[in-house]
């Protein structure tokens, strides 16, 4: 079994996914949007995946919020929020955005279907894509971590 | 089993080896592979505080992998899933195997989409008809069959689909039927600043009638039918959703009840209002006899499994372990068990506000302080049985038992570049009689106060406290989580919850974890040693019953 997974982890180091499948999520007022809108579009832009439900999904969007607007005049990143929250919670996404006063592009990713195309099985999960390529992931939030985030994106800025 | 996932990963690096190629000639196209595997290992072993580990196997696990393979507009996959030697404790024992439990392949164009094979689906907002997955809760009930999707225009789309239901590794006994349009009508009325949508759906699900029920007045196929109506302005938005069942049979723990034949209904408004700085949502639901199986005798079952739509307790979903005792589940189902126990359905709401005090106000400090508030209510549907004539009368919208609330309020505070804070405090009632089948009420308020200090750009200790007042059931809780972050990737952390105000001495249990995890990339690897407390588990409103255990835990997910 562990060679199995050392073999499988080594394959899988080979090739990392590059591309952002073309599924379609929601805007916040229930219109539709496919993903090769935002893929198609020149430019370093993160996807954070996160649910209102989840406490260090909103202390990662909370701390980039602070710095985001000096991120977004230094290098031009936009980030877009993409919601997992299902039927039970979507409903506080709105009121939970404008009360925190983010000013991020929020998408709403209802059945999964985005997440699990992206085999994101645990959030916060952030996704930075350059022109459109995925450049870097990662799972998790610990403070610190949007310092890092902000690296990434600046060495792709550039 | 080995052997099949080694062929597999040979295949996978094989067909790796060819989409690299791919990626420097860049001339030929092979298409692109992708997929995910996630593993979650558990060694049970015995415990001299909780006794011996009574089953089978004390090393199980839940293997996943998950292969996705794309060239122009087709689409194919398949996910493998073992089970070795046997399901982690308190999975569905149908999940007893290795072996590919999904497939599917799918034509997709900018206007129309084809799948045949098992998918994943949602009408509404999944009152009527939702097909997920959820693997903490062994949860998957995608659809095995066809499905058409059609879009004529921006504002128009439709949906057809025939299936069977994902059952273990096999499909459920009924047929389920399907077709959702959704309607945007926002050009048509010519709205500037806001949009106004419209959505029409009808499910269907046809299985046998046992010999004995036959001619009772219900048919095989039972229909449900939902409209739904949303409004999205600047600030103010609502939505509305009205659903109808079809005459059914009852079916209470998995059996039949005679001569007991009743419709169903649902019924949803939300609406709320939200500006820079302010947020304030309601919703409230009446949901009577809506539970919705893929097979009539599965109504009941522990497993969630052959659900067919997605009724979920519409509370705060909590993410602190002792918020998340006593939680709140839908209760949606027509149940008799006895005159002191008549459950009809469900009636109630919830109210969310949530609000930012500003930079360079009083309470807002130098940094700002946010606080969300939540209440909500639940209630039996008022009603009346007759055990004779089997005779259910229920008011629309009468308030029965009270069956749940809860009030919370929840503070954000960073008080300077190295510290802040989290305060979080909930009170709730829990009528454990009528939501779980025990016995009594629970009034608890719980306290938890969360801080995190950064030591440096990279590093930051973080650590909770924890308490759960109560004079019933099993009386005071006590916990504490303390995590350390090396940095983003490298992190541990050790908790306890502690039942010290129980009054069995015996039942005085610390329920201690310790752990760790690293991520990097897509890849991230867990580790965990402790005792788990026994109880629901709930994710999304959904719950699963686990027994107690103690054991080493390693999880593993990878994309690639």
């Amino acid at each position: 079994m562990s060679i199995v997974i050392v073999f499988l982890m080594c394959t899988i180091q080979a090739n990392a996914q590059k591309n952002v499948p073309n599924i379609t999520v929601k805007n916040l007022d229930g219109s539709t949007l496919n993903m090769d809108k935002i893929t198609k579009s020149k430019g370093v832009k993160i996807l954070n995946f996160w649910a209102t439900w989840c406490v260090p999904c909103i202390n990662e969007l909370d701390a980039i919020s602070e710095v985001y607007e000096d991120w977004v005049d230094e290098t031009g990143v936009e980030l877009i929020a993409i919601a997992t929250d299902d039927a039970r919670t979507k409903k506080r996404i709105k009121p939970l955005v404008n009360g925190k006063d983010w000013e991020y592009k929020i998408l709403l990713d209802e059945n999964q279907d985005l997440q699990r195309a992206l085999n994101i099985t645990t959030i916060p999960h952030v996704v930075v894509i350059k022109n459109g390529r995925i450049v870097f992931r990662h799972t998790g939030y610990f403070p610190g971590a949007e310092d890092q985030l902000y690296d990434v994106v600046k060495k792709n800025a550039k | 089993m080995k052997k099949k996932l080694l062929c597999l990963s040979l295949a996978l690096a094989c067909s790796i080896a060819f989409a690299q190629n791919q990626n420097e000639e860049d001339k030929r196209n092979y298409g692109t592979l992708t997929g995910g595997f996630e593993s979650i290992v558990q060694w049970y072993n015995d415990d001299p505080g909780l006794g011996k580990f009574a089953e089978d196997e004390h090393v199980r696990s839940n293997n996943y992998l998950k292969l996705d393979y794309n060239i122009g507009n087709w689409f194919a996959g398949i996910q493998v899933e073992s089970y070795a030697p046997m399901p982690l404790l308190n999975y569905s024992p149908k999940l007893d195997d290795t072996d590919i439990a999904q497939y599917y392949a799918m034509f997709k164009n900018r206007k129309l989409e084809i799948t045949v094979g098992y998918f994943y689906e949602q009408f509404g907002s999944g009152l009527i008809l939702r097909g997920w997955e959820n693997r903490p809760l062994g949860i998957n009930n995608s659809f095995r069959g066809a499905r058409i999707k059609y879009e004529p225009s921006n504002s128009l789309s439709f949906t057809g689909l025939y299936a069977r239901q994902r059952d273990g590794f096999e499909v459920s006994e009924g047929e389920i039927y399907g077709f959702n349009s959704e309607i945007d009508l926002t050009n048509l009325f010519k709205l500037e600043t806001s949009t106004l949508a419209a959505g029409f759906s009808y499910v269907g699900r046809k299985e046998d009638i046992p010999e004995q029920f036959q001619n009772t007045g219900f048919d095989e196929l039972t229909n449900t039918f939902s409209v739904r109506l949303d409004y999205s302005g600047n600030s103010f938005y609502s939505g509305i959703e009205y659903i109808t069942k079809s005459k059914d049979a009852i079916v209470n723990t998995q059996r039949y009840i005679e001569n007991f034949v009743e419709p169903g209904s649902g019924f949803l408004v939300n609406f709320g209002y939200s500006q820079k700085g302010l947020g304030i949502d309601a919703t409230l639901r009446r949901l009577e006899n809506m539970s919705f199986f893929s097979e009539r005798e599965a109504s009941g079952n522990v497993f969630n499994e052959n659900i067919m739509n997605y009724l979920p307790g519409l509370t705060k979903q909590h993410d602190y372990l002792l918020t998340n005792i006593y939680v709140y589940q839908a209760q949606p189902t027509i149940s008799v068990p006895d005159p002191s126990l008549l459950k009809f359905g469900e009636i109630g709401g919830q109210i969310d506000i949530f609000y930012n005090f500003k930079k360079g106000t009083p309470i807002g400090g130098k940094y700002g302080t946010k606080i969300a508030l939540n209440a909500a209510y639940w209630a039996g549907l008022r009603g009346d049985f007759n055990f004779t004539d089997r005779q259910a009368n229920i008011d629309y919208f009468g308030f029965g038992e009270k069956y749940f609330s809860e009030y919370s309020l929840e503070v954000r505070k960073k008080w300077n570049r190295k510290w802040q804070s989290i305060f979080y405090y909930v009170n709730q009632y829990y009528n454990e009689r009528f939501i779980v089948d025990k016995l009594g009420v629970v009034n608890s308020n719980i306290g938890v106060v969360e801080t995190t200090y950064r030591i440096n750009s990279k590093r930051s200790i973080r650590a909770e406290l924890q308490h759960l007042w109560t004079p019933d059931d099993m009386k005071n809780w006590a916990g504490a989580t303390l995590e350390f972050n090396v940095n983003p990737r490298l992190s541990f952390y050790v908790n306890d919850i502690y039942n010290y105000g129980n009054d069995n001495e015996e039942d005085q249990i610390h329920y201690y974890n310790v752990g760790g995890s690293y991520a990097r990339g897509a890849t991230r690897v867990a580790i965990n040693y402790g005792r788990q407390r026994g109880g629901l588990i709930c994710v999304g409103g959904v719950c699963r019953f686990v027994p107690e255990s103690t054991g080493f835990t390693l999880n593993l997910t990878t994309a690639f």
